[in-house]
């Protein structure tokens, strides 16, 4: 599979790249296509609105499997997404909003110390506790830890007490500030949830972080080298981009907690947040994640493979531009 | 794990085999409709505002939110809208009016999926909107950035007032023995749609308390609970 185009080729039309992975997915069933392409238009004349959105509906409402997570996969057969390995599930999952509460000890955090965390995730209908959860790539509860200045970066999983039934970590705390978690999980019976809680090692100053803008250098991890190529190569806010990732050496790569890669991308001023994982690979030393960048500001991107046991984390800062005519 | 909680590709799925036409018109490729779920989204979160005799352009019928479906798309990237004008987790409150991660999956979804209306006997009943009343100025405190607390209070919201349009503002409360407190971090908070921000839970700040992060222009309302009277500074 080659599925980065270099920096120096000019850029021409990239799904023609991975058509030879999109046919494998195709034939386990699964096609995943992007809205809008050109690839779903046809000559005019072919069918009313009505008609189409009569044969669309009748089509999912046959019996469509969905990934809970990534839902713009979907097969007409059970089974597990390619993507993150979440069974599927039929029908589009109606969206279902948890409530959690965060207790932060001790009350007075240090720079340099820990503080602990614990976990109470409440169902929308009754506020009681949650105890069941689906597992998510091999865990009940992945937690993102990220500084205010972007410096401090952690993907945890928090454990159970065993009395309790909730969710603890401890976290160490490098530094004042503010720090971001975003913890990911999804409740049996429920839809993915994705929240995001605050809070303040006292002694720092609370301003947004001064993320680079430059993408084009390789960066080494602990084992491996990544390059990142986007396409298009500066990135337009609201507008899908394209990150292709190779990296070197390519042999010996694994899966990481159930997926291939794992990505995080963190505006600077710490809003957005957008979680996810490859759009297609297979194991081999490049990769596609599809990413929208919301806003036009610097986003920092980080990524995680996972080689000869050794997981790798390195980052990218990257600008979305905005749009102008 | 959750994928991209804002990514265009959502609502990208046609089943193989099963391209659906289209010539001058969007690809419908979702099945998310407005009748089943987008009407129920823009009933919570924007026809408090958006409906005939609220304070905007009504959008509750599908006829009137069709047209605006690119434009929506916009605002929810951008955060002007819902106009709630605070980032989500950086306190906690009851009266949350901006959109979960997965509501703006499904809103991105319907739009980029062509915006399809779906079964019209699918629609909820629309909904009732109580006037929401700023409290009495009298039942409040009133403090500016870098007040000092002379007496402890129990807050049960917060209203901020002149805010300058368009910034990025974190309102914490140094607490005297060192903790910081976050209370709201305001982003396009905008005066016109100005509201209280309700805690979920009341706090209570000591004596000595300090306020930073409000604009020198701006105030902030300490709203007291119910039971709680209230001072004015």
């Amino acid at each position: 599979m080659r599925l980065l185009k270099r920096a120096t080729e000019k850029p021409r039309r990239r799904r023609a790249a991975v058509g030879p992975l999109m046919a494998g997915v195709a034939a386990l069933g699964l096609v995943a296509a992007c809205a809008g392409g050109d690839d779903s238009r046809a000559g005019p004349g072919a069918m009313t609105d009505a008609e189409r959105e009569a044969q669309v509906q009748a089509l999912f409402d046959a019996g469509v499997y969905f990934c809970p997570m990534d839902l713009d996969v979907r097969s007409s057969e059970p089974g597990f997404c390619p993507r993150c390995r979440m069974a599927l599930v039929m029908g589009l999952p109606e969206p279902v909003d948890y409530t959690m509460d965060v207790t932060v000890t001790p009350e007075l955090l240090e720079p340099g110390g820990t503080a602990r965390l614990d976990f109470v995730v409440r169902d929308p209908w009754e506020d009681r506790p949650v105890t069941d959860f689906e597992i998510m790539h091999e865990r009940p509860f992945h937690l993102f830890v990220m500084s205010q200045d972007l410096g401090h970066f952690a993907h945890v999983h928090p454990t159970r007490d065993s009395e309790t039934e909730n969710f603890h970590i401890d976290l160490d705390l490098p530094r004042a500030g503010l720090y971001q978690v975003l913890a990911d999980f999804y409740p049996v019976g429920g839809t993915p949830q994705l929240i995001a809680r605050s809070f303040i090692v006292p002694g720092g100053r609370l301003e947004p972080a001064a993320v680079g803008v430059d993408y084009t250098a390789p960066r080494q991890g602990e084992n491996l080298q990544v390059e990142l190529v986007t396409e298009p190569a500066e990135p337009i806010a609201g507008q899908e981009t394209e990150l292709y990732f190779t990296v070197t050496p390519g042999e010996g790569l694994e899966p990481y907690i159930g997926a291939w890669g794992h990505m995080l991308a963190v505006s600077d001023d710490l809003i957005d947040t957008v979680h996810g994982h490859p759009f297609i690979a297979d194991g081999g030393p490049e990769m596609l994640f599809h990413l929208t960048f919301p806003r036009p500001r610097n986003y920092r991107v980080w990524v995680q493979f996972q080689r000869d046991g050794v997981v790798n984390t390195v980052h990218f800062d990257i600008p979305a531009k905005e749009l102008t005519f | 794990m959750t994928t991209a909680c804002i990514r265009t590709g959502l609502g990208a799925a046609i089943l193989a085999g099963a391209a659906v036409a289209a010539e001058a018109h969007d690809a419908l490729t979702t099945s998310v409709n407005w009748s089943r779920t987008v009407s129920r989204i823009v009933y919570e979160r924007c026809a408090s505002c958006h409906r005939d005799g609220g304070t905007a352009f009504s959008l509750t019928t599908y006829a009137e939110a069709r047209p605006w479906a690119v434009a929506i798309r916009e605002e929810i990237f951008a955060r002007t809208m819902p106009p709630w004008g605070a980032v989500k987790g950086f306190g906690e409150f009851r009266n949350d009016r901006a959109m979960y991660p997965s509501q703006i999956n499904l809103m991105v979804s319907w739009i980029e999926g062509g915006a399809p209306e779906g079964d019209p006997e699918d629609l909820p009943e629309p909904p009732e909107y109580p006037e929401e009343n700023a409290p009495a100025a009298e039942t409040v405190r009133v403090v500016r950035n870098g007040a000092t607390l002379e007496s402890p209070v129990v807050i049960d919201g917060l209203f901020p007032r002149d805010v300058p349009d368009g910034g990025s503002y974190q309102i914490v409360a140094e607490l005297p023995d060192g903790r910081v407190e976050p209370l709201v971090w305001l982003y396009e908070y905008r005066n016109e749609y100005g509201h209280a921000f309700l805690l979920e839970k009341p706090l209570e700040l000591p004596a000595g308390t300090v306020f930073r992060g409000i604009p020198a222009e701006s105030s902030l309302d300490l709203i007291p609970p119910p039971s709680e009277p209230g001072v004015r500074d």
